[in-house]
């Protein structure tokens, strides 16, 4: 698919409540939503703050920096856009909120729940995407 | 408090033969289930005026109806998803017969999910729904798969308990050496060894294939009524003591990622503390359990939520043996759905009819309440039934 429809980024499903994050990172940002009203931090996207009911926010940029928290190794079936078998990490973000991200180009093995990881930037196809490494 | 205690009962099932391709229409499953259970439970088909199963179904209930030459169907409802909406079938059904606005419920669930169609492929473009931009999301990650969502959840419970694949495989080499002596199980008459296990390919780290449940072609379908009426009937009724679906704050169409504890266990605590207020009962008063085994190393975390072992503990509950035939909870006497076969858990319920009428094959002595599960890691439901 290509941004023929102005969304401003290529991802395959996504709509009003999420489109901001796949333009983030167009940007080369990890965004999540912070309340405008109570700054309660939330991710996955969602259209009102579970806390106060605001449906207003703004947009955090995550540093990038997380430990991690669990993951697992696909092996099987196939995917679109990764070479099996590939690691992907659910990391407990310095800002205090989870993160799941791909962790491919690390080797399985070296992968542990606590280490520390960082995001980097990477498109796939054209989609741009984020992963984990260590840190 | 919900006051449907013993109101209403599972008065017949019926299932088709198990198999890796039935050769016919999924409609044709769920009419045959359908007839077996109206036929094992002496109830004439005219009599039907309620249907229940689950959204992934694909058999629309006025095809069954038309089939089966039904009359005039008054509540037809669905539950939310697959396998987690294993009991909710007959939580509606429950409710609206003890309301009074439908007599007889067939509850259903029949699929050519092997032949036909494979769970666990990898999302395709879809409409951007609430549900589907979250798969997306997730997806983009290289995380597609129910087996690599769960494995996941499963690989911090591995850490926070000190559970390992040994105790897994004690799990799955339970599960099929009771499908091998059920002879309607896909896997009767073979038993795996420890090595086998250890042999089988990863699928999702930390699971292997044999952790997996099996892809099945087959229906299955439970008639509930009244327990007034089902005094009459031709079986020995068994009664809908308690039935909850379960969804805390937290939880998705599948996983919980986001919030403190990941564990697969939330869901099922929800189900399990409204089940055993519904049906005044408690642990202690279950003999058989039949847990949901989409991926069996998640009968772990369902044994300690449903309170029959505290958290951290199922791994030594189940290599000592308590949860096989003759232990003190044996569960999963039909082989589960690793053994028997995967009707998103329909064919757990018609094994706990069995147990309760006494006509297993595993058949375990004095047995007066049986618990049943539904999916763990996704939206849930849980019943408890008995016989007097």
């Amino acid at each position: 698919m290509t941004d023929a429809d102005g969304r401003g980024h290529n991802a395959p499903c996504s709509n009003k409540d999420f489109d901001f994050f796949y333009r983030g990172l167009e940007a080369e940002q990890v965004l999540i939503q912070k309340c405008s009203s109570c700054s309660f931090l939330r991710n996955p996207p969602s259209p009102s703050c579970p806390e106060c009911h605001s449906l207003e926010w703004q947009t955090l940029p995550l540093g990038g920096e997380g430990t991690v928290h669990s993951f697992t190794i696909h092996h099987y079936p196939p995917l679109p856009d990764f070479k099996t078998p590939h690691p992907v990490v659910l990391a407990d973000m310095a800002e205090g909120i989870r993160l799941l991200g791909a962790m491919d180009g690390t080797a399985p093995e070296d992968i542990r729940i606590g280490m520390p990881v960082r995001f980097e930037f990477l498109r796939r196809g054209n989609v741009a995407a984020f992963r984990f490494r260590a840190a | 408090m919900a006051d449907f205690r013993n109101k209403t009962a599972i008065a017949g099932y019926g299932a088709t033969e198990f198999s890796k391709n039935s050769g016919r229409s999924e409609l044709r499953l769920a009419v045959e289930a359908t007839l077996t259970a109206l036929e094992d439970a002496g109830i004439d088909a005219a009599d039907v005026d309620g249907m229940s199963s689950y959204t992934m179904d694909n058999n629309n209930e006025q095809e069954i109806f038309r089939a089966i030459g039904g009359k005039d169907l008054k509540f037809f409802g669905r539950t939310g998803g697959g396998g987690g909406g294993a009991c909710a079938p007959l939580l509606q059904a429950a409710l609206a017969i003890s309301a009074g606005v439908a007599n007889v419920v067939v509850c259903y669930r029949a699929m050519n999910e092997r032949s036909e169609y494979r769970f666990g492929a990898p999302l395709q473009m879809m409409a951007p729904t609430s549900e589907n931009v979250l798969f997306a999301y997730s997806g983009a990650q290289g995380l597609y798969t129910p087996a690599a969502t769960i494995g996941l959840a499963m690989r911090r419970y591995m850490h926070e308990t000190g559970a390992t694949s040994e105790d897994f495989a004690n799990y799955s080499i339970t599960a099929r050496r009771h499908a091998a002596t059920n002879p309607k199980a896909f896997f009767y008459a073979k038993p795996i060894s420890r090595d086998d296990y250890f042999n089988s390919r990863m699928i999702a780290d930390p699971f292997r294939l044999l952790d997996c449940c099996q892809e099945s072609d087959g229906g299955v379908a439970i008639v509930v009524t009244s327990a007034e009426r089902a005094k009459s009937l031709r079986q020995k009724p068994v009664l809908i003591r308690g039935a909850a679906q379960g969804s805390p704050r937290g939880t998705f169409g599948m996983g919980h990622f986001y919030r403190a504890d990941i564990a697969p266990r939330d869901e099922c605590a929800a189900a399990a503390r409204q089940i055993y207020e519904t049906a005044g009962l408690g642990p202690n008063d279950i003999q058989v359990a039949i847990l949901y085994d989409h991926f069996g190393p998640t009968v772990l975390p369902s044994l300690e939520a449903y309170g029959f072992c505290a958290d951290g503990e199922a791994k030594d509950f189940i290599k000592d043996g308590n949860i096989e035939v003759g232990g003190t909870l044996p569960v999963n006497t039909h082989g589960g759905q690793i053994g028997e076969a995967y009707i998103h858990g329909m064919n757990g319920i018609a094994e706990a009819v069995r147990q309760l009428r006494g006509t297993a094959v595993n058949q375990v002595v004095g047995v007066h309440n049986v618990l049943v599960s539904a999916g763990s890691a996704v939206p849930t439901s849980a019943a408890i039934l008995g016989v007097d």
